[in-house]
């Protein structure tokens, strides 16, 4: 299996709880078989291309350089998330089975990647807009939770890390709960439920 | 009826969504490329009213949900607006088994959408750059701008060409984003000179009627009402136009130094001289493009000036600044008249000798319509441009990309 995982954050480049979660996860992924590739976004002190314990790694950095906000930011950004994995795509013969995005940003990305190239894609859910803005409605975070909302709406499958997280996707988004699956982050079953979650993905079976 | 060659345009106006000049740009070019053999694909916001997909003149227009929510700035709903077209367009694409060999993005305004799709799909991408940012605003000075630059300059450097349509919007990009001189190229805007031809002389008179007296000539303005379109100088120059010519200015467009004229006006005492329509619709605006005895384009900055060119083939006679592409388009004392940008005196010089001299109007006239039919013609535009895009698909078929 071969699998792309889009994340924001990943080590050296620390921002939050994501980045060490989404390398314990792709590590464990190579130890199972999966062919993993992180792409992620790099600020110039990290290089451009990896494979740190087996996991090939792909930074790309935003060709704009000016921003106004985090929402400008991460737009821009995606495109490059996009042709890098787009490059991932054509260079192994268009033999990939999935995307796993990791939070709202990189949810663009993988949308464009899924309606173009027939990737599905799973949406890994760390937080929510609604919880970090503690409910704030302004257009910034409205725009935010529409990401989501497609992100939500296009996913074969979501990955939430609590029964709290489910019902609060259920809740905020009306997720039917069929297509959202709890996996306790580093429980005894963790890598062994996203890998059985990946396969019911892999090949547009659950999208 | 099998195409040799498919191309899909994106922009963010397309009839009957109309904000600027790249909507009837569009409009036009892709109806002569369809014409002339090319399977042409727009991908363009909605518009209330406007069905999401239709055939006209043999263009297939396909209208995306423009992001409706709202969105904290112009520039972050550009963006927005860009993830919906470009999923929407991916999802075309693969429902035509990638039968599209090019992508045409007009503008920054989905400069993401267009880069995107080159990425996914591997075919080129080519830019039209209509307009920069840098010169809009005079330089750089915020934030803002410079994003907007910085996006105009990746998006000329993700296109395998950069189209422009004045030899000085070539130059202008070139400095602009330190391009190389052989990724650009020069297709000029075109002009449909029929539009023109096929009205009535009794609806002439009629709306000429609802304008002006019959004996005041028509001074004409169109365009909106900011700075870098140079109104304010027109404005500033009528007192002393009035002072030798029984003249109305009649002045259409909106923009937000329309209170701010008015006002000029109220204050010079000419309220009943100078007339200000708004936005008018396509047939009242070609008749009164007909019926004016002198149009009038004082733009500062101006990459193109589609509405010389309307003028021209309306027969009405140009005064235009001698600046950017309006330089271009004028020839000075034979297509037209002319003046120094920003320049109020002359700018009289130039609307005083063609209203008191008819015989030297009709030859600007007679000069300026035959010009347009050699030069803007929409359908040797658009074979023009068929040929960039051969071009480039023989240079991309020796690539790795192939």
């Amino acid at each position: 299996m071969r699998a792309i995982i889009l994340s924001w954050e990943y080590p050296p480049r620390i921002v939050g709880q994501l980045a060490d979660y989404v390398r314990a996860l792709a590590g464990q992924l190579v130890k199972n078989k999966v062919e993993a590739y992180v792409v992620t976004y790099h600020d110039f002190s990290t290089g451009e291309y990896d494979e740190p314990d087996g996991v090939k790694t792909c930074r790309v950095t935003n060709p704009v350089h000016t921003h106004i906000g985090v929402l400008t930011w991460v737009l821009t950004l995606n495109q490059e998330i996009e042709r890098s994995a787009a490059n991932i795509y054509y260079k192994t013969g268009k033999q990939v089975d999935l995307i796993d995005a990791h939070d709202w940003h990189f949810i663009p990305a993988a949308v464009t990647l899924k309606k173009a190239l027939n990737l599905p894609f799973i949406y890994s859910v760390e937080s929510l807009e609604e919880h970090r803005s503690h409910g704030a409605n302004s257009p910034f975070n409205m725009a935010i939770k529409s990401i989501e909302w497609l992100g939500m709406y296009e996913a074969g499958k979501l990955i939430v890390k609590s029964d709290w997280m489910r019902d609060e996707v259920y809740r905020l988004y009306k997720v039917p709960l069929e297509k959202v699956k709890v996996i306790l982050p580093k429980s005894a079953n963790w890598v062994k439920n996203v890998l059985e979650t990946y396969q019911t993905v892999a090949g547009g079976k659950a999208s | 009826m099998s195409h040799e060659l498919s191309v899909m345009m994106l922009t963010w106006e397309f009839p009957p969504r109309i904000i600027g000049g790249i909507s009837p740009h569009v409009y036009y070019l892709s109806k002569s490329l369809a014409r002339n053999g090319v399977k042409v694909y727009v991908v363009t916001c909605d518009f209330p009213g406007a069905p999401q997909h239709e055939v006209v003149d043999g263009v297939e227009i396909f209208r995306i949900d423009s992001y409706k929510n709202p969105s904290p700035d112009f520039a972050t709903w550009v963006y927005l607006m860009n993830v919906n077209m470009q999923k929407e367009a991916a999802a075309l694409v693969n429902s035509l088994d990638g039968k599209v060999d090019v992508f045409h993005a007009h503008d920054w305004l989905v400069a993401t959408a267009g880069i995107g799709l080159k990425h996914v799909f591997r075919k080129p991408l080519l830019a039209t750059m209509h307009s920069t940012e840098i010169g809009r605003r005079n330089g750089i000075h915020f934030d803002y701008e410079r994003m907007i630059h910085e996006t105009e300059a990746w998006l000329t450097y993700e296109a395998w060409r950069v189209i422009c349509c004045s030899d000085y919007m070539v130059s202008h990009v070139r400095w602009a984003f330190g391009l190389p001189a052989d990724k650009l190229v020069m297709a000029p805007n075109g002009v449909n000179a029929d539009v023109y031809a096929k009205i009535d002389n009794d609806d002439l008179s009629r709306i000429r009627s609802k304008f002006a007296l019959p004996e005041e000539k028509i001074i004409l303005f169109v365009g909106r009402l900011v700075h870098e379109k140079g109104v304010h100088v027109l404005v500033n120059a009528v007192p002393k136009v009035l002072g030798r010519v029984n003249a109305k200015l009649i002045i259409v467009g909106n923009g937000y130094m329309r209170d701010q004229l008015s006002n000029i006006v109220k204050s010079m005492g000419f309220a009943h001289k100078v007339m200000f329509t708004g936005f008018v619709d396509d047939e009242t605006l070609r008749k009164l493009q007909k019926c004016a005895d002198v149009s009038v384009v004082p733009s500062l900055f101006e990459p193109f000036g589609i509405v010389a060119l309307e003028a021209m083939a309306a027969k009405s006679p140009v005064v235009v600044s001698d600046t950017g592409g309006l330089s271009e388009i004028v020839e000075h004392d034979v297509s037209g008249v002319k003046v120094y940008a920003d320049n109020p005196e002359s700018l009289v010089w130039g609307i005083t000798k063609v209203l008191t001299d008819d015989n030297y109007a009709n030859w600007l006239r007679n000069n300026a319509y035959k010009r347009i039919q050699e030069k803007y013609d929409w359908n040797k535009i658009a074979q023009q441009t068929k040929t960039i895009y051969n071009n480039v698909l023989t240079e991309c078929s020796k690539s790795f990309w192939a």
